[in-house]
Parts: C-alpha cells; sequence; structure tokens
C-alpha cells in the first residue's frame, strides 16, 4: 500500500453566511502501487480538493492521510493541473527544471534530467520556447516532464485533459498510458468523462455529487490497449453510465 | 520605408521649415518663437562652451539618485505589500493619503529638512517615483495566477523561493510599467525642483534664460529635456527587453 486515507472530511466555511458546506465526507481508500486511478464525479463533488488534500497544497478538515512505505522520504506526489500552471516567464527547459532547483541539485544534474524528461513527452527541440509559444497539448506535455522531474512515486492529475480538443486528447491519453507503463509510477486521476475513466484507468472510484463520498470501487479488468467501441468496454461504459447517471441529476437538482 | 514613414518625416520635415521661412520673413517674432535653426545654433555654442553638458549632467545626477533610490524602495516595499497582508494593511493608510498628493508639494517640506543642496531635490524625485513604482508592483503581484503559487509549493518551493522564483518574476511587467511611469515623473520633478533655490542644472538653465528672456535659450533647454526623455524611455525599453524576454515573442 502506497497511500492510505482514512476518513477524510472536508468543510468550507461560507464566509458571507458563516455556514459551513461539506465537500468532502469519509473518503476511506487505499492506493496501491504502480495503479492508474481514476476519480469519476460529476462537476461539484469535491474530487478536485481531494487531490489537493493528497498533495498536501490543503488541509483536511476531518481523517488522515498516511505514507506508508515512505521512509524519510519527503513529499511522494507531483500534481498535474488542469490549466498547465507553467511559469510563463521559463522556458519548457525552466519549467521543468524548477523542482530539481529549489532542491537545490546541481544545475547540470538538474538539466540534464529534465532534458531527459523532455525527450520521455516528445518534446525534444522545444526546450527554449515559452509557454505561450505552445499548444495546448505541448503544455501539459511540459507540466508533466515538470512534475516528474521531482521522481516522485504518485503523481495527481486534476483533470489534465479537460482543456484540449477531443483530438489532442485522443493523443495524450495514449501518451499518458505510454509513460505509465515506462515510468511504472503511481497514477491518480480526476476526470468527470466516462470514456477517459475507462480508456485509462486500472480502477475507478465513482464520487457522490456534493458532499463527495465513494459511492463505489470499480475495478477495470479490461486488456489494454482499450478502445470505446470495444465490446467490453461498451459494457463497462453503460454500467458505469447509469451510476454516474443518478449522481448528476442528484449535483443538478441540489 | 511604408508610405506610413514617409508621411510622418514629411509632416515633421514640411512643419520646421514652415515654421523657420514665417521666423526668417518677419511673419513670427525670435522674442516669442525662435526659429529652429537659430535653438539649433544655440545649443550647438552652449554644448562648446560646456554649459548645456555640465547642466544636464547635474541633472542626471540628481534624477537618477533620486530615481534608483524612490524606485528600489518602491519595488521592495510593493513586493512586501502584494505578497503579505499584514504589510499591506500597515502601508495602505499611508499610501492612499501620500498618493494623491502632487510630489512638486512636498518640495518646500524637503527644502527645510534636507536645506537648499541636492539632497532635498533627490529627496522629492524619489518620493515622486517611490509611490508610482510601489503601486504599480502591489498592482503586478495581485495579478499573478495563484495557482501558480500552487504548482511553486507543490513542487518543493519555499517561501523565499516562492518570493524570488515566482512573485518577483511575475510583477516584472508591472514593475517595469510603473519604473516607466517614474521616469517620466522624475525629469517633472527635477525641473520644478531647479527652479529655485539652486545655481545649476537643466530646469535652472531653462528658467534663468527666461528670466533674461533669451528665448532661444528657452527652446534649447525644452529640446534638451525632450531629448533626456527619448533616451531614458529608450533605455527604460531595453532593460524591459532584457528583463522580460518572455514577453517579446508574443504576437
Amino acid at each position: 500500500m502506497l497511500l492510505a486515507l482514512r476518513d477524510i472530511g472536508k468543510d468550507w466555511l461560507i464566509r458571507r453566511t458563516g455556514e459551513r458546506v461539506s465537500a468532502l465526507h469519509s473518503i476511506t481508500l487505499d492506493v496501491h502501487p504502480g495503479e492508474f486511478l481514476i476519480f469519476l464525479g460529476p462537476s461539484g463533488c469535491g474530487k478536485s480538493t481531494l487531490l489537493q488534500i493528497i498533495a498536501g497544497l490543503e488541509a483536511p478538515s476531518a481523517g488522515e492521510i498516511r505514507f506508508p512505505d515512505a521512509g524519510g522520504h519527503g513529499k511522494l506526489t507531483s500534481m498535474v493541473f488542469q490549466d498547465y500552471a507553467l511559469f510563463p516567464w521559463r522556458t519548457v527547459l525552466g519549467n521543468v527544471v524548477f523542482g530539481p532547483e529549489v532542491r537545490r541539485v546541481s544545475r547540470g544534474e538538474r538539466e540534464e534530467k529534465a532534458r531527459r524528461l523532455i525527450d520521455l513527452v516528445n518534446l525534444k527541440g522545444a526546450e527554449h520556447r515559452y509557454p505561450h509559444e505552445l499548444s495546448g497539448g505541448m503544455r501539459q506535455r511540459v507540466a508533466l516532464a515538470r512534475a516528474l522531474a521531482n521522481d516522485p512515486q504518485i503523481l495527481l492529475f486534476d483533470e489534465p485533459l479537460a482543456a484540449l480538443d477531443a483530438q489532442t486528447r485522443r493523443v495524450l491519453q495514449d501518451e499518458l498510458l505510454r509513460i505509465w507503463k515506462e515510468t511504472g509510477k503511481t497514477f491518480v486521476y480526476v476526470t468527470h468523462s466516462l470514456q477517459e475513466a475507462v480508456l485509462l484507468g486500472s480502477r475507478i472510484v465513482l464520487m457522490t455529487a456534493g458532499p463527495g463520498r465513494i459511492k463505489r470501487i470499480v475495478e477495470v479488468p479490461l486488456a489494454r490497449p482499450r478502445h470505446v467501441t470495444g465490446r467490453a468496454e461498451a459494457e463497462m461504459l453503460d454500467q458505469l453510465d447509469v451510476l454516474l447517471g443518478e449522481e448528476v441529476t442528484r449535483a443538478m437538482a441540489l | 520605408m511604408t508610405a506610413s514613414h514617409l508621411r510622418q518625416i514629411a509632416s515633421v520635415v514640411g512643419l520646421l521649415v514652415l515654421w523657420q521661412l514665417l521666423v526668417q520673413s518677419g511673419k513670427l517674432s525670435e522674442l516669442f518663437l525662435p526659429a529652429p535653426l537659430s535653438v539649433l545654433a544655440s545649443m550647438w555654442e552652449m554644448t562648446r562652451s560646456g554649459q548645456l553638458p555640465w547642466a544636464v549632467l547635474v541633472s542626471l545626477n540628481r534624477v537618477v539618485q533620486g530615481f534608483v533610490y524612490g524606485a528600489a524602495v518602491g519595488v521592495v516595499l510593493g513586493l512586501l505589500a502584494g505578497a503579505v497582508s499584514w504589510i499591506e494593511d500597515v502601508l495602505d493608510p499611508w499610501v492612499a493619503a501620500v498618493y494623491p498628493i502632487p510630489k512638486s508639494a512636498l518640495f518646500p517640506i524637503f527644502l527645510l529638512w534636507f536645506g537648499l543642496g541636492d539632497a532635498s531635490k533627490i529627496a522629492t524625485i524619489a518620493i515622486g517615483v517611490l509611490f508610482l513604482v510601489l503601486v504599480n508592483t502591489v498592482t503586478g503581484v495581485k495579478s499573478i495566477n495563484p495557482v501558480l503559487l500552487k504548482a511553486a509549493r507543490d513542487l518543493g518551493a519555499t517561501h523565499l523561493q516562492v518570493f524570488t522564483k515566482v512573485i518577483l518574476p511575475g510583477a516584472l511587467p508591472n514593475i517595469f510599467t510603473g519604473l516607466r511611469l517614474g521616469a517620466g515623473m522624475a525629469l517633472i520633478l527635477v525641473f520644478i525642483t531647479e527652479i529655485e533655490a539652486t545655481k545649476a542644472g537643466l530646469g535652472f538653465l531653462l528658467w534663468e534664460a527666461f528670466q533674461l528672456l533669451d528665448t532661444r535659450k528657452v527652446f534649447a533647454g525644452v529640446v534638451t529635456f525632450g531629448l533626456l526623455g527619448v533616451a531614458t524611455t529608450w533605455l527604460l525599453q531595453w532593460l524591459e527587453r532584457v528583463g522580460c524576454p518572455w514577453l517579446q515573442r508574443s504576437n
């Protein structure tokens, strides 16, 4: 077990009314090494908040997070944000070296590592471009390389492909799977897209509409490569569609 | 060279020639509007005698010192106020109170405090630059996308590293806006502070010429101020290109 979530809850205080709103309720889950774990749920189910809590960027209101095998390892996660969150004043190379740089890795070592990762995400030749000179798909590759540069055990993805067009999304989904296999890292991936969940995930955690709870955990035993048009995939999609549909309806009724 | 460039050059040259001809034919008085060529001749004389270069040097010394002190304090306070809310709370009422005061109105106070020498002029210029740079720096810090701060922390940056590697570069474009406005302010203030209680500088030279009704010299001073303005704008644009290379390649 790589990461253990125990009874995680998160409340937001609405300052204007003084009201407390529950965003997450009693999330208990084990994340296993090397899996591709998907959090799937309607907008506003708190799945992004959960990711931020795992990343240590938000404190939970209740419960605890443990990295049982961490040893004295320090931070084990790195985040890939939906809107890339690249530093506009840094080139591709400058963005990718940021993590090692603030951890005081020597210049030669961090640049060599960054170049290797830029190669891994197929951006060779773009090292000295600025983010605004790149397409959305290329930016997300940079964000992925930047997150990998700290050598995290777990990569956290917050709807990383949501802002991209369908074609680019398909290409990057394949790339993500390739990199997941090549690096052997654990991927924890938030999405509201059913297809994406079935195409990518080895396990899908279906979340309820706010407050977010775990509605069901579904193993995805399908062989790869997967296709949305495949028969087994279609069955899985249908099954999940019903479950997710209930929650989307509930979310809209709120 | 495009047609637009040609029209611009024709406009300037045409007007200067017309002006020169009107004065030469006696339709305009040299006392009110000296001819371009005589202004040029006057500038040349004053340059050869050393009067003009000396005046420029004296004024530039005040401008540069005032600008550097004001900009340095403005950037540091602006970054701190933008990033740390209690520092903003401490500074905010003072900025709100002093910002609308024309900084030239503070000159008499600085004369009282620092005397007739350079210090009072430098202080006036520094205060004028400081507030423009401060306000723009705060705006720059606030305009940084908060997700960048999150990303930096996620990648392991300490508070100090977030400050130097995210907040400072993120605010830099606005800091340069403040510096450009501050440079303009510095030139205005050096002129005003050199009208009274001094015996040197470009403002003094211009004002003394006015009191002697030496209009050619007045115009020479105005043109020199204009050249200084153009030079500082170029210098700052160059600095911005070097300091913010990621802004240049857009479009």
